[in-house]
């Protein structure tokens, strides 16, 4: 070849990526979301005096150009594939997939991070709670099924749950470690499926003392594509999960209060399905406190659930044995404030459940 | 306003590169300064009247040189150069480290300043002190027109990481300077090396030195995947930037003067400063070390010599004790070498030289990168199984697994064995088509990839948490 047509063809071709890609993020509007990494992207930053002295308005612009770089999603797949493919790395930011399943490393286990989320329950319990059926749960996160087999990384579960029940006082222990396996969670997302959860569910309502006969019959109604959290993550083209939800009549009559913003919603809420996270289709995602009204228990009875995502999806299979479910979130509501919201009695039932990671970054909780 | 950024990229660069071209020849360096001033004003806007002082400094006193050169004063506006180049490095990089360190000695409490480094202050200064030193020694002409002297001292391509550009290389190409099709594209490939250096290797590498740091339980074999990182780190990470400058530089029609020369494959500590950082290690041989005596002075006088340049020369890369020792221990390396392994190291198969340089440059970047002298005692201790710990454990395994080919990648590339293959290669007609052709598609791939690399750089999820 030519030398000359050589450095013709070099030159061209890096004035074309330059400058074609300088023009196409000049010409592109801006996006104001990530839908593949779930937060909002940054805007052109407002100019001050001050800031441009300091350096924080060029640094600003720094992470408004690679927020809003033409093709970013395209351009982190190519990345993914480099390190994955080509450099043969185990995990690109954590996340690692095995057969279309994408986990995210949880490691090593902070056990002073465990003892504090025990201690947190105590807390809870000897403010609130005492005399009361408190019962605690712990769901594992999908490294439990993925991680050790397939050589990643994963935290000493075992310890995990010994720190839990050596560090927890007078709180019955409800293992569900062995009735949930990989298949019970979806593919794209953290939590777990919804539809596979009647046995959890049963489970837990009998270890709280609950009658769970006659068995309750759901319709099921299903949503496609779900993409869950992380799958944008991953910068991966995978197959998209389908979001199944359980419905029945008694499901259907629930109204949902905010006890935050005061206003009342359904249990499932359809029009999230298309939102940032569609899993903010059960009970409206991430909220402080809410409550459950089922008009058509035939039971006065109560039952607090101290939970995280995790909660949202298993406390509508819960309902049938309740007049009301109260969902609190540790992790936007302080602890001292809980007063402020609930009438603590002792024939309320009550529930922690969190997933392993939660507990393992558990200084979240208020 | 670094290389390795979008910002750069995909916005100064086009920009620059545009108006730089279609401007009139008179009006290129102009076009030069502005935007070199931006690119310092953008990345340290705080620092950015002290980088003119600097550059109205050096200037002035170019001419006042110039001026008096055949007065018996003639040594006093160079004197009073160095002191104002000196003084405002030492200032500014090494007060607070005096004051701690006085204050540690004598018991005293005087606050520290607390500045912030001024970016490529070490670099900006040691190049307006050639400037100053070669027109005093009437090795440059001094430099009447002050557009044409900022341009040299600002110059964006070398401005913040090197190398360290004299004004005797540059000078004819300040005023003259042509610029070719083989010379744009050479520089584009020479850039877009570096950015791949610095982006894929050293920036991955740097992952494994982090994931160290954070781990709680160390082994034995990762103290040393670490260190070995780290080394390659250092390595791709500084040619990285001075194979970006330099390719700048030739597309901008400047001939820049090599800065590595693959040093991992030296066979001597000697030879590896003569491949290591070129351009810092001619600095000081010319402007220190020849001035004092250099080698033809009586034996107690060299080894102090080679003491004092090897303090100044770590003392240049940062203001910590640990510097000052890495720049001592290769002092210490190097008279040895001298006296009484030079010989030794000739007789000794190729391999075993190898092996002697690696192991004590793997053992001096531990020293580099040390946050202070604990921290490099335990960092050795655990290199060689003096701390309670595993030699190795499933951890080390895993980061083992999903660096390695990284690391490998990175060992080849620090030598010229790809290149020699490619050199070999072109030799026969087809193969030399085949890689006619792909060289200008790997070059734009490479560039593809770093941009997903910074892209992905920034990538920060809500975290799970959230929902």
């Amino acid at each position: 070849m030519n030398k000359k047509l050589k450095n013709y063809i070099m030159a061209v071709a890096f004035i074309c990526i330059i400058y074609g890609l300088m023009f196409i993020n000049l010409l592109i509007p801006d996006a104001d979301v990530s839908y593949a990494e779930r937060r909002r992207l940054r805007q052109i930053p407002t100019y001050s005096m001050d800031s441009l002295i300091r350096g924080d308005y060029f640094s600003a612009y720094e992470k408004y150009f690679l927020d809003q770089f033409a093709f970013r999603d395209e351009f982190r797949r190519l990345n993914t594939f480099i390190r994955l493919k080509l450099f043969n790395q185990k995990d690109n930011n954590d996340n690692y997939v095995i057969e279309g399943n994408i986990s995210k490393i949880e490691y090593p286990l902070n056990e002073k991070a465990i003892v504090n989320a025990a201690n947190k329950i105590n807390e809870v319990y000897e403010k609130y709670l005492q005399g009361s059926n408190v019962n605690y749960t712990i769901i594992p996160d999908k490294n439990y099924y993925l991680a050790t087999e397939h050589g990643y990384l994963a935290m000493d579960y075992e310890k995990l749950i010994k720190l839990m029940n050596d560090n927890i006082k007078d709180i019955k222990y409800i293992d569900i470690f062995p009735l949930l396996e990989l298949e019970d969670y979806y593919k794209t997302d953290i939590h777990w499926k919804q539809e596979r959860l009647e046995d959890v569910a049963d489970f837990l309502l009998l270890n709280m003392g609950n009658d769970i006969s006659p068995k309750v019959e759901y319709s099921i109604k299903a949503l496609y594509p779900f993409y869950g959290s992380y799958y944008g993550q991953a910068a991966m083209r995978l197959e998209a999960d389908t979001l199944v939800y359980l419905t029945n009549e008694i499901i259907d009559k629930v109204r949902v209060y905010d006890h935050i913003d005061k206003t009342y919603s359904n249990v499932y809420m359809e029009d999230k399905f298309a939102t940032i996270d569609s899993y903010d289709l059960f009970l409206s995602g991430a909220k402080s406190i809410i409550t459950l009204d089922n008009p058509m228990a035939s039971t006065n009875k109560e039952l607090i659930i101290f939970r995280d995502s995790f909660g949202s999806s298993i406390a509508p299979l819960m309902i049938k044995n309740y007049a009301k479910i109260t969902l609190i979130d540790l992790r936007y509501l302080s602890t001292d404030l809980l007063g402020n919201y609930m009438d603590f009695s002792k024939e309320q039932d009550v529930l922690f459940l969190y997933n392993t990671i939660i507990l393992n970054n558990s200084y979240m909780l208020k | 306003m670094l290389f390795s950024s979008i910002s750069f990229l995909y916005y100064f660069l086009p920009i620059v590169l545009g108006l730089y071209y279609i401007v009139p020849k008179q009006f290129k360096n102009l076009i030069l300064l502005i935007s070199s001033l931006f690119f310092y004003f953008y990345g340290e806007p705080k620092y950015f009247i002290l980088m003119l002082i600097s550059i109205t400094s050096g200037y002035f006193h170019g001419l006042w040189i110039d001026k008096i050169r055949n007065s018996k004063y003639a040594k006093i506006p160079m004197i009073s150069s160095i002191i104002v180049s000196v003084g405002i490095l030492v200032y500014f990089k090494y007060l607070d480290f005096l004051i701690v360190n006085i204050n540690s000695f004598f018991s005293l409490s005087i606050s520290p300043l607390y500045l912030v480094l001024p970016i490529g202050i070490s670099f900006y200064t040691f190049q307006i002190l050639s400037y100053t030193i070669d027109v005093y020694k009437d090795e440059a002409k001094v430099q009447k027109n002050i557009l044409d002297f900022a341009t040299y001292v600002s110059l964006f391509p070398q401005l913040i990481a090197g190398p360290i550009v004299r004004y005797t290389t540059v000078e004819q190409e300040l005023s003259h300077r042509t610029h070719s099709l083989e010379k744009t594209a050479y520089g584009i490939h020479r850039f877009i090396i570096g950015l791949s250096k610095k982006i894929i290797l050293a920036n991955t590498l740097g992952e494994v030195v982090k994931i160290f740091g954070d781990l709680a339980e160390k082994t034995v074999v990762f103290y040393w995947m670490s260190a070995i990182s780290f080394a390659l780190q250092i390595y791709f990470d500084f040619s990285g930037y001075s194979d970006m400058a330099i390719g700048l530089g030739k597309i901008l029609g400047f001939n820049f003067l090599e800065n590595f020369n693959y040093p991992f494959i030296s066979k001597s500590i000697t030879e590896f400063w003569k491949r290591w950082h070129i351009s810092l290690g001619t600095w000081f041989r010319d402007y220190v070390y020849i001035p004092m005596g250099g080698n033809r002075v009586s034996k107690l006088r060299w080894v102090w010599n080679i003491l004092l340049v090897w303090f100044l020369t770590g003392l240049w890369h940062g203001a910590e004790w640990n510097f000052i020792i890495w720049g001592l221990y290769f002092a210490l390396l190097l008279v040895l070498e001298k006296y009484f392994i030079k010989d030794i190291l000739k007789r000794l198969p190729s391999l075993i030289s190898h092996l002697y340089v690696l192991f004590f440059i793997i053992i001096s970047f531990v020293i580099f990168n040390g946050n202070g002298i604990v921290d490099v005692k335990v960092n050795l201790m655990g290199m060689f199984g003096f701390l309670d710990i595993p030699l190795w454990n499933f951890e080390t395994r895993y980061y083992l697994k999903s660096y390695g080919l990284v690391l490998a990648v990175g060992c080849i590339t620090s030598t010229p064995i790809a290149s020699s293959l490619v050199s070999k290669l072109k030799t026969y007609k087809y193969p030399r088509l085949i890689m006619d052709i792909l060289h200008p598609m790997i070059i734009v791939f490479l560039l593809l990839i770093i941009t997903g690399y910074l892209i992905d750089g920034s990538f920060n999820p809500f975290l799970y948490f959230r929902f």
